[in-house]
């Protein structure tokens, strides 16, 4: 800014350093503005089809053809299951459609159906299974990508989820997670073991993992680990089965019951209940040295300890207000929040993968699935027939598996986070407790 | 002033306008990258493309067969029981208190393990159905704390003393009456050696 010394005379001094600022401010507002204007027409380039975070949107209409070749109808089936379930689309009947399988896109074929998106593909069985898949934007009349699959041929259906998953990712932002397990306890005649299916259900494992009881089978955040207890021989122990050398090691066993919780991130601590020296209490444990470290005691019972997905805080069930609540504590176990206040039975806490929700199980006469915030705020109830227990989130967070007895036998259930779209994932000849959703 | 503002506003527009024309074509090339991006974040150790990324290659957590064939630790029972036997306690619902009734079974258990010291108790912590499974399995087992601490308090050594829960894994049966549920809230007692 020019200076203007008092020798001027006064008005024309005035009139000279108001023309200046003027200037200034005037060159200093388009060297703002221009840049912004750029950003904002480059950030509106990227074109949102679904934005998974708007509270009211109308479901996204697409179109999933019969992919071409022996078992397409197979593929395109389980991605339209895959695509229904998210409960972001509206899958449009195939009998509507106007274009053959083998026909090239077209947009004019599509528009007068009101689609907004089409997914075409092929199948190829050689020595492995090969599939190409499209998905086409009708509205601009351009494919969005084509990508090409291969696998195993017994691996139909993962490599199906895969193709879900990449038209999940490109259409909303955000990751899918078509491809994830659920670990679940089963118990059938010749007696306990941990299962690992799908998260759909299908392609279910009895893995030899058995026990005479066995609980809690937790994933480690990484998703290479699972962690459960189980009592052997008239006594608990706490085992570890290690996806990368798949050996099932005990890492501790000893007097008293010890309750599994849940992993740190890392994968190499966990947290747990133990009435080792006395009452349950919770404990943190390093699983390579077996070595122990107390984070709470109390008289009475504290179990079922989950950490954040940060690492930073613990939620836990604890009866030391005179009945079994959900508290909140950080991971060195001071500053211990109760966060449940209806209710006189309220266990079984699990983290959203955001940490911004928490799902359990309180029982109001019947046991029910409830989620809240980690303030203690917004309460939700989820079920309501039947007792329904062991809630946990799947790894977007927008989905939550548990047990129910609803239907007679226990069974794992899977439903959209707001209650929506309640399923049964296991037959009625397994009596199944503990669902896990894998973290990816 | 008002001509620079009015230059403004027609940048501005022209850079919109500009911008609105050229959407972002996603060609098949560069549509394999964003997708690797994605696979890294849901599936960490999973991500396997063969060399030129053409192909995906959806790389499996853990194979079917190798999850079946996982072999358990067995372990051997270091217990051999003795032929005595002690009658269940009871519990009220969701507590742990030992109720009058169930005083003289523990006194009288008291007096036999003074008699026979090379003799142990494990103590079985059981629960109704109505709870959650983890809680379940705490409740049973501060119900056979409840009877250790008892039974210390009477002279018994505590490493003579074993708990054990069982929650609400193992009932005696299964109707959901209130006959039904009272008799699952026990401790049960075996004499080991």
């Amino acid at each position: 800014m020019a200076k203007i010394t008092d020798k001027h005379v006064a008005g024309h001094k005035i009139n000279i350093r108001h023309f200046t600022i003027q200037r200034c401010l005037q060159y200093f507002l388009l060297a703002l503005v221009c840049p912004l204007l750029v950003l904002i027409t480059t950030v509106a380039r990227a074109k949102v089809y679904i934005d998974i975070t708007s509270p009211a949107f109308t479901r996204f209409p697409i179109a999933i053809h019969d992919f071409s070749g022996s078992s397409g109808d197979r593929i395109a089936d389980i991605i339209r299951n895959d695509l229904h379930f998210s409960g972001l689309f509206e899958i449009v009947d195939k009998a509507a459609f106007l274009e053959k399988p083998a026909q090239p896109f077209n947009p004019r074929n599509w528009t007068p159906l009101g689609i907004d998106a089409v997914v075409k593909g092929s199948v190829k069985s050689d020595a492995e299974l090969i599939i190409t898949a499209s998905l086409f934007d009708v509205v601009d009349g351009k494919e969005l990508f084509r990508k090409e699959y291969k696998a195993d041929k017994d691996l139909l259906r993962p490599l199906a989820h895969s193709v879900s998953n990449d038209i999940y990712s490109t259409l909303t932002g955000a990751p899918g997670m078509f491809r994830s397990k659920i670990a679940f306890v089963g118990i059938d005649a010749q007696g306990r073991s941990i299962y690992i299916m799908d998260w759909d259900g299908y392609r279910r494992i009895k893995t030899g993992l058995k026990g005479h009881i066995i609980l809690a089978p937790r994933w480690s955040k990484e998703g290479t680990k699972i962690v459960y207890s189980a009592e052997k021989n008239r006594r608990w122990g706490i085992y570890l089965l290690d996806f990368t050398n798949m050996v099932e090691k005990k890492i501790y066993s000893g007097p008293g019951t010890h309750i599994v919780g849940d992993f740190f991130p890392g994968g190499t601590t966990i947290v747990l209940s133990s009435s080792k020296t006395g009452t349950p209490d919770l404990y943190s444990m390093d699983i390579q040295d077996a070595s122990f470290t107390k984070l709470s005691s109390s008289h009475g019972i504290e179990v079922s300890p989950a950490v954040s997905p940060d690492g930073k805080f613990i939620a836990f069930v604890s009866d030391k207000g005179g009945s079994p609540q959900i508290y909140i504590m950080r991971s060195d176990g001071s500053q211990a929040k109760r966060i449940t206040f209806e209710g006189s039975y309220n266990t079984s806490p699990s983290w959203s993968p955001k940490g911004d929700k928490i799902v359990f199980s309180g029982r109001r006469g019947t046991n029910q699935i409830f989620t809240i915030n980690p303030d203690g705020t917004d309460l939700m109830q989820l079920t309501h027939n039947g007792n329904n227990e062991d809630p946990s989130f799947s790894p977007d967070g927008l989905h939550i598996a548990f047990c129910s007895d609803r239907d007679g036998s226990r069974g794992v259930y899977i439903m959209r986070a707001d209650g929506e779209a309640q399923q049964r994932i296991t037959p009625p000849d397994i009596q199944a407790s503990s669902p896990r959703w894998s973290p990816n | 002033m008002k001509r620079i503002l009015l230059l403004v506003l027609i940048l501005g527009f022209a850079v919109i306008c500009f911008g609105c024309s050229k959407k972002k074509v996603v060609k098949p090339e560069d549509a394999a990258i964003p997708s690797e991006q994605m696979e890294q974040q849901t599936t960490a150790p999973a991500r396997d493309t063969d060399q030129n990324s053409r192909w995906i290659r959806p790389k499996e957590h853990v194979s079917e067969q190798d999850l079946a064939l996982i072999q358990p630790e067995e372990g051997i029972s270091k217990y051999k029981e003795e032929k005595v036997i002690f009658d269940d306690i009871y519990f009220d619902y969701d507590q742990y208190d030992i109720g009058a009734d169930a005083e003289s079974t523990i006194q009288d258990m008291a007096s036999w393990l003074l008699k026979n010291m090379s003799s142990n108790v494990i103590i079985e912590g059981h629960c109704d159905d109505r709870g959650t499974n983890e809680y379940n399995l705490a409740l049973g087992d501060r119900r056979a704390k409840a009877v250790r601490d008892y039974l210390t308090a009477l002279g018994i050594a505590a490493n003579r003393i074993e708990t054990l829960s069982y929650g609400e894994e193992q009932p005696v049966c299964t109707e959901a009456s209130e006959a039904c549920w009272a008799k699952n809230r026990r401790a049960h007692f075996i004499m080991v050696r």
